[in-house]
């Protein structure tokens, strides 16, 4: 064993860190659809031959820990000798460990000195891979088959050469293959990448000093993250939160978990969860468990190298065929961007009485997912995009909540007016962030954003959408006093009408926020609310300069600083 | 004292087996031991362990609510 000091361990997890970074770098450079290049709906990791994640960057947290899934068990089903130099594995199976089936992962090994050293991986969500749905996220699938094309592991690059059977089969089944063969190169050509860097690293270091490294910088995180843990006291949390139909039924779904802190180790256990739903909102394993890892990194040290080793301490029970842990063939494309925000919040809400200092109200928690796609009357070509939109986040003890801000399972970047306008037949009348919508409190909840975009001069457009915290008793909850954060909608206005109503309304959906196929047409208008944030303390108590500066920039309306912060003007 | 039994699957099989304990999908092979007087297919000796000292405690008791 070689002594290693904590400058040289800096020094190789940085290279772990900056690896993933670069892979990142070439896929928005590379990738041809928006949701990569602008989204940034996509994640880099690094593993060890063991299927350790050993290195990670600031992409998406649901995708980073599915990821640790999904490696796993690529490499537990094929068999770690089945790998070759130059190999590139493809997985998108939601039962096999991935989020949910747009997410298509690709692996490649990592040889050194003709042994296998360990893998490099790249997890996307492609923006079209067929199913009922255009987009593929099919509000009112009931099993996964109307969700997409299903791919268990397979070698779709061997040797460094393209399996074109396997490429013709996937070109066959998405509505645009273009995009597809542009993305999932994209994600092959930053394994390259990375592969490069690692060996380039093995190089210079040793692999021997490399790996023990690693090991050690797992072991640090291990016991950093059981530090962390033992700080909070012993005993068991629990909460109980609602989804406010699954997109098939209209009816509440419910989620409760218990968070029970023994000594240095946290179990989390979802048991008590409703059973799954037919719906597509129910969670697999790897979305679960994400969110629970998402919480948990929220809640300690966010210097924690994240690694496998800080995973460790952590437990996780999600009882099969519940919506916390779906099973074949039950759908569960929005259990990613729907269900897994809740479940982050569910556990920081159940620790919040032990943690009032790190924790945050509840945010919006909807992607609100919109889909749509068609044939570009300027250019002849079908295209279809998946975008998601910015919600308002929760208030914290010390701080209002961000503002327009993607989901916490994604870390992804909002998409701009400009996109819409020069890819899409789709003219953007009006975005803007939503008086009023931050729940109000001593910290207020941040504001989800509205965006009214009308179908351009010849088009015809088929939209889906997926949503919550559009109704009832479900929008974001404050905490300590303060006030639920507003309302998320979609709504639509007809060519030659004047209000906007919803598709409930309008075309008879079962739930208004969840629906799929909707043709729009010229003149009509389509818009997205976004939810806000929930608010932390009683408003009653917001410092009043804060509150004069929200009126001033039309965050908050005369009424409501009057009615909800007690305000009379000085 | 358990043992590890791997999984035979057909190709046409395309149903995952989860965990007893965890309900993580297995990909390869199963560690059966028996806990309580009964026989659990888990995913590690981990989750055995989980479940000896959690799983089994909560259905014989409440739990303690901190919150």
């Amino acid at each position: 064993m070689t002594q290693i000091d904590p400058v040289q361990l800096t020094i190789i997890n940085n290279s772990f860190v900056n690896i993933c970074r670069e892979m990142g770098i070439t896929m928005t450079r590379t990738a041809f659809s928006p949701i990569f290049n602008e989204g940034l709906d996509f994640s880099c990791v690094l593993f060890d031959r063991n299927g350790n994640m050993i290195g990670q960057a600031e992409f998406c947290p649901a995708q980073l820990a599915a990821s640790l899934f999904i490696v796993r068990w690529t490499v537990e089903e094929l068999g770690v000798d089945s790998f070759e130099p130059g190999d590139v594995v493809l997985h998108n199976d939601p039962y096999r460990g991935g989020a949910h089936i747009p997410e298509h992962s690709v692996i490649r090994p990592v040889f050194h000195d003709g042994e296998l050293w360990g893998f490099v991986a790249n997890v996307g969500h492609l923006a079209e891979i067929g199913g009922k749905a255009v987009g593929s996220f099919a509000a009112d699938a009931t099993e996964v088959f109307q969700e997409g094309l299903r791919i268990p592991p397979v070698k779709i690059v061997s040797r460094d050469e393209n399996n074109m059977d396997l490429w013709r089969l996937i070109m066959a089944n998405h509505r645009t293959p273009r995009n597809t063969w542009g993305d999932l190169n994209a994600q092959i050509g930053s394994l390259r990448v990375a592969e490069r860097r690692v060996i380039e690293l093995l190089d210079r270091y040793g692999a021997e000093f490399v790996t023990q490294a690693a090991e050690e910088l797992m072991d640090y995180s291990e016991r950093w993250m059981r530090s962390e843990i033992s700080a909070i006291p012993d005993g068991s949390y629990e909460f109980t939160d609602w989804m406010e139909d699954d997109g098939v039924v209209d009816e509440p779904v419910r989620f409760h978990v218990t968070v029970t802190i023994d000594g240095d180790r946290m179990i989390v256990d979802w048991t008590g969860s409703a059973p799954q739903v037919r719906g597509p909102i129910n969670a697999t394993y790897g979305v679960t468990a994400g969110a629970v890892y998402n919480a948990v990194f929220h809640l300690t040290d966010s210097a924690i190298p994240k690694n496998s080793g800080a995973y460790r301490p952590i437990y996780i029970i999600a009882p099969p065929g519940t919506v916390a842990n779906v099973v074949y063939p039950g759908p569960s494309v929005g259990g990613n961007t729907e269900t897994h925000p809740k479940l982050v919040d569910m556990v920081t809400g159940a620790l919040a009485p032990v943690m009032r200092e790190k924790v945050a109200a509840a945010e919006g928690a909807s992607a609100c997912n919109f889909l749509f796609g068609g044939v570009h009357p300027k250019t002849g070509e079908f295209y279809a995009n998946y975008h998601l939109e910015g919600c308002g986040w929760g208030a914290k003890d010390y701080d209002d909540g961000n503002d327009c801000t993607i989901v916490v399972n994604g870390n992804c970047r909002n998409t701009p007016v400009e996109i819409f306008e020069t890819r899409y037949p789709l003219e953007t009348v009006e975005y803007s962030l939503i008086q009023d919508s931050g729940g109000a409190g001593r910290h207020r909840g941040g504001l989800g954003t509205r965006r009214i975009m009308r179908i351009g001069p010849g088009a015809e457009v088929t939209a889906s959408a997926l949503f919550d915290r559009t109704k009832g008793e479900f929008r974001a909850w404050g905490l300590e006093g303060g006030q639920p954060g507003g309302y998320g909608a979609i709504r639509v206005k007809r060519a030659g009408e004047t209000e906007f109503r919803t598709f409930q309304e309008v075309y008879g959906t079962v739930s208004a926020s969840k629906f799929t196929n909707i043709v729009l047409r010229e003149g009509d208008e389509v818009m997205l609310d976004a939810p806000g944030g929930g608010g932390f303390g009683d408003p009653l108590e917001r410092d009043r300069d804060a509150v004069a500066r929200d009126l001033e920039e039309g965050i908050v309306s005369a009424g409501a600083a009057r009615e909800l912060y007690g305000w009379a003007a000085r | 004292m358990g043992r590890w039994e791997p999984i035979v699957t057909q190709v046409w099989d395309t149903v995952v087996t989860p965990c007893d304990c965890c309900g993580q999908v297995v990909a390869s092979r199963l560690w059966v031991a028996e806990v309580d007087g009964e026989e659990h297919r888990f995913c590690s000796t981990r989750c055995e362990e989980l479940y000896a000292t959690y799983v089994v405690p909560q259905r014989q008791g409440p739990v303690t609510d901190g919150a």
